[in-house]
């Protein structure tokens, strides 16, 4: 229960710091930290307009996408407190529970009938299909190591072994920071703040959404970044007690949020027919992180 | 070993469902065109009935023997109904019943003649008859009787468009492959005859015992694939279901495929040793079958096509699940064993399900719009609201996505890796993480094919004007699309029922080899509790934001306008995105394996005013275009070399005659032949 708690309050301020980070990195002073979440609660108390092709989907796509993102949170623990679904095999659960919500952003992207929200829902689904193995190759390697199967006993036995884990963490961070950009459509491979639809991927998706559902989705996307922040920080918790692990897991969604605002600020965004190279690469560094485990192990002969 | 050995009930029963079928296909001629229907669909009914009957009992009792004297020729037949035909027995008649009622609503609208429909009638009712007897004997004679009335029935379901030129190609390339197979399963039981003397299929386990495993296995294994579908022994699928009337591709999707499934399993209960070898070349085999049949599935613009190639995946799934069980045995991890074998034969249940819905609803679309062709169609929520809400919770459910069934099923299976990975061994280790990815792009992919068929077909405005108006189809037809759902929607939310019936079927009583007892369920019967709840407060969790959104909105204006168009102020709704494009980068991120051929004319330089012309692009499969082709090619070659040998000429066959015999003849007087 503390760890749904603690999620969504770090989602409250992440797209601030994230905002923040980008504004002193170009040297400017930019809105406040809570401008983003003024922006979804104007956007709830605004009216809708709705396209004439679309039908029942659309109306209902945005809040299934936004329970679905919801109920994932539901399943990340928080050091020693579980989530609030919690059984072996937990993390299929979680991926498969955030793919019927990016089922319906990409049919309710369908639904419009345009060419340019179409085209934003192909990418989608190719982009995040890419990036499936990376996760579950990840997890994989965790259960193998830790000997458990839910995101609660992997993370609270991860350093009871040995330091090295604490490297594995490191390249799980870094795997899990590029699956949440991916995830959440961000720099390297997406770029919000383009101007041009062409070379939009998720913010295509949501041109003809407006009122309350955009607010759904932007708030579902604050909620996205804040969980992969809960799960990178769940690597480095483990077991600590709540003193030390309420201010680590703070510490690092700030960290993240931080990360995700310098990479945006610095990095340009792929060609489009780079980005499965750049994904398939997140695969890699999974697989390695596999190998890591397998030394750790001793099944190498 | 058996407890119900001769029982009056089940004598009963048997001989009841033998004279049904017998008075049935006698009588159906004879009725007239609107009895016709009614009548066939209750005689699919009341068989389903008898033997669900009978599969229960052996379910109960822990198996059902009942000799058949079969004649002189076959011998004294065995009918064995143990847990494992029970399963299949009950697949195959809940299956069918939908088909039957929904083939009822199909063909009513048809203008076929009368003694077509007749005959299609007739060979359904013989073709459910086949396919539950297979499962029930346990005679290698009798089953390749059987195996053969089923695969000649179905065959002649698929030509119920027999003037269709194309319809009549997928048929015959059926017919050949299916063939082969019988072959192939011919050869398997001829070998266990010789070296026990018997076709019963006890007699496998003796002959398992004695000699090496895996060749028998293998024929086996590629007489059954042929009908399951794996990759190389996949050809027909593609071709066959789109050609079928759609209640027949639903029933050979969910059931016929399956009972290629139910053979594997069966020998796979008769093994003595090799299992780790079997297994993982299963798991390997299933994992590229997988992968190859998905990937095809997102670039066919044919629905029809896709749903089959779909069925290609799902077996690949399936197919993970026994190799993992396989491993299981091999390592005795009962566990293990019940997470593989319970997965594989819960996904074939649940793919029976939304596989059948989701052809039955593919079906009705193309009887109201008479295309296959995706990209000619669009929008069709409007006009077809029911079938595109059984569409998608079809595509949902065989996404593997919670919370509906197909996310159990899949589930088990990635808990039966999770439980392998931490076995042993690093090669089993590496081809567990990798099944483990493979299972989640997989996943990924059918997220793809599924959004693209659905929002092309059903989303958007329509692309084409159809030349008539499409509109819902009827109850007749919806009808049995909602009692498939309802049983998906049973097996998400109590999935501990299945489970539990899949542990009575996972037991040493069936898989005697095992020699392992029953694993304590109790564990994973509270997993799938917890995954119950966790869709419940999903559902709630749903239902509490639309209130949320309902409550805010009421007071908010919303009206109505065109999409934005992006500053473009004429679009058009032949510029939206089709079901080609959609997965075109996907297409060509996969070239190596998705093979793309366009045919087109070059626009030529003295072309100043350039007519109208065509464009096409279509996909080609790998195998059968790479490898099959080329080889049928190199042996027809060869074949024809020998045409000299057929001139036509009386006096060439005379002297073919003559030869024969003196061959025959001299061969005697000089002991050849021993």
């Amino acid at each position: 229960m503390l760890s749904i708690i603690l999620i969504l309050f770090s989602s409250i301020f992440f797209a601030g710091f994230i905002l923040r980070t980008k504004s002193i990195a170009s040297g400017r002073k930019g809105p406040g930290i809570m401008q983003p979440v003024k922006d979804v609660i104007r956007l709830f108390k605004k009216g809708t307009i709705y396209s004439e092709t679309t039908s029942i989907i659309f109306r209902i796509g945005p809040v299934i996408y936004f329970s679905s993102v919801l109920m994932a949170c539901m399943v990340i623990p928080f050091g020693p407190y579980k989530g609030i679904v919690s059984f072996d095999g937990d993390f299929v659960f979680f991926a498969y529970i955030l793919a019927l919500g990016k089922f319906f952003s990409i049919i309710s992207a369908m639904d419009t009938g345009s060419s340019f929200e179409g085209m934003g829902a192909s990418r989608e689904a190719l982009f995040s299909m890419f990036a499936e193995p990376a996760f579950f190759i990840l997890i994989g390697s965790f259960a193998l190591l830790t000997g458990n199967t839910s995101f609660f006993d992997i993370f609270s036995t991860l350093h009871l072994g040995s330091s090295i884990t604490y490297t594995l963490g490191g390249l799980a961070a870094f795997v899990l920071v590029m699956i949440a950009m991916i995830e959440n459509s961000r720099m390297p491979v997406d770029d919000p703040k383009t101007h041009l639809e062409l070379t939009m991927i998720h913010e295509v998706m949501v041109l003809d959404n407006s009122g309350f559902d955009l607010g759904l989705i932007l708030t579902a996307g604050y909620l996205k970044f804040a969980m992969y922040g809960a799960i990178i920080a769940d690597f480095f918790i483990g077991g600590l007690s709540v003193s030390f692990a309420l201010p680590l897991f703070l510490f690092i969604q700030l960290l993240f949020a931080v990360t995700v605002g310098l990479i945006e600020s610095f990095m340009a965004r792929f060609r489009m027919n780079h980005n499965p190279q750049f994904i398939l690469a997140l695969s890699s560094v999974s697989f390695l992180i596999f190998l890591g485990v397998l030394l750790v192990l001793e099944k190498f002969l | 070993m058996f407890l119900y050995e001769s029982n009056v009930l089940v004598g009963f029963l048997l001989k009841a469902f033998a004279a049904l079928f017998f008075s049935g296909i006698v009588t159906i001629p004879f009725l007239s065109a609107r009895i016709k229907p009614i009548a066939s669909v209750s005689i699919v009914f009341i068989i389903a009935l008898l033997t669900s009957v009978l599969a229960i009992i052996g379910l109960k009792e822990g198996g059902i023997e009942y000799p058949v004297s079969g004649g002189s020729f076959f011998g004294e037949i065995p009918l064995r109904i143990d847990g494992l035909s029970a399963w299949f027995i009950l697949i195959i008649n809940f299956t069918s019943i939908t088909g039957a009622l929904y083939g009822a609503g199909y063909l009513k609208s048809t203008r076929e003649n009368l003694s077509l429909i007749t005959f299609h009638w007739i060979l359904y009712i013989i073709f459910h008859a086949s396919m539950l007897i297979v499962t029930m004997v346990q005679n290698g004679m009798a089953f390749i009787v059987a195996w053969e009335i089923m695969s000649l029935s179905s065959f002649m379901l698929v030509l119920f468009d027999y003037t269709n030129p194309k319809v009549l190609k997928a048929g015959i390339n059926y017919l050949v492959q299916m063939h082969i197979s019988v072959v192939l399963l011919t050869m398997a039981f001829i070998w266990v005859y010789f070296k026990t003397g018997s076709f019963d299929f006890k007699k496998i386990e003796l002959f398992f015992g004695t000699n090496v495993n895996t060749w028998l296995f293998l024929i086996f294994f590629a007489g059954f694939g042929l009908k399951a579908g794996f990759l190389g022994f996949h050809t027909w699928l593609p071709l066959a279901h789109p050609a079928a009337p759609s209640h027949i591709s639903g029933v050979m999707s969910g059931v016929i495929v399956k009972l290629g499934i139910y053979g594997i399993f069966r020998i796979i209960t008769f093994l003595k040793a090799d299992y780790l070898v079997i297994g993982e070349s299963i798991i390997t085999l299933s994992l590229l079958t997988g992968l190859y049949g998905i990937m095809n599935a997102a670039i066919h613009r044919d629905f029809k096509k896709m749903l089959a190639y779909c069925t290609i995946e799902n077996i690949g799934i399936i197919g993970i699940g026994t190799g993992l069980g396989l491993i299981g045995i091999a390592k005795g991890q009962s566990m293990l064993i019940f997470l593989g074998f319970g997965g594989a034969l819960l996904h074939v249940l649940n793919h029976s399900l939304f596989k059948s819905l989701l052809f039955f609803s593919a079906g009705s679309v193309y009887r109201q719009t008479h295309t296959r062709d995706m990209d000619k169609l669009g929008g069709l929520i409007k006009s077809m609201p029911e079938t595109a809400g059984l569409f998608l919770i079809g595509s949902i459910a065989i996404g593997g996505i919670p919370p509906l069934n197909g996310f159990i099923s899949e589930f088990l299976i990635y808990c039966g890796i999770l439980k392998g990975i931490s076995a042993a061994g690093i090669a089993q280790i590496t081809l567990m993480i990798i099944t483990f990815a493979a299972m989640s792009i997989i996943g990924g992919i059918s997220i793809l094919t599924f959004t693209k068929t659905f929002g092309t077909v059903f989303l958007g405005s329509p692309r084409q004007k159809l030349t008539s108006e499409p509109a819902e189809v009827s109850f007749l037809m919806l009808f049995p699309q909602y009692l498939i759902v309802l049983l998906m929607i049973v097996i998400a939310f109590f999935p501990g029922y299945f489970v539990n019936i899949l542990g009575m079927i996972l037991t040493v009583k069936i898989f005697p080899n095992t020699g392992i007892s029953a694993p304590d369920l109790s564990g994973y019967l509270a997993v799938l509790r917890n995954i119950s709840l966790a869709s419940f407060i999903f559902v709630l969790l749903i239902s509490l934001v639309f209130i949320i959104r309902w409550v805010v909105m009421r007071g908010s204006a919303s009206k109505l306008s065109a999409t934005w168009g992006c500053g473009y102020t004429a679009p058009d709704s032949r510029m939206q995105y089709t079901g080609k494009s959609f997965s075109k980068s996907f297409g060509k991120t996969f070239n190596f394996v998705l093979i793309e051929k366009k045919r087109y004319e070059e626009i030529e330089r003295e072309d100043t005013f350039p007519e109208t012309r065509k464009y096409q692009s279509f996909y080609l499969d790998l195998f059968e275009h790479k490898i099959i082709n080329p080889v049928i090619l190199i042996v027809t070659r060869f074949i024809n070399a020998f045409q000299f040998v057929q001139n036509g000429k009386i006096q060439a066959y005379v002297i073919y005659g003559i030869v024969f015999i003196l061959t025959i003849f001299i061969g005697t007087i000089l002991n050849f032949w021993h």
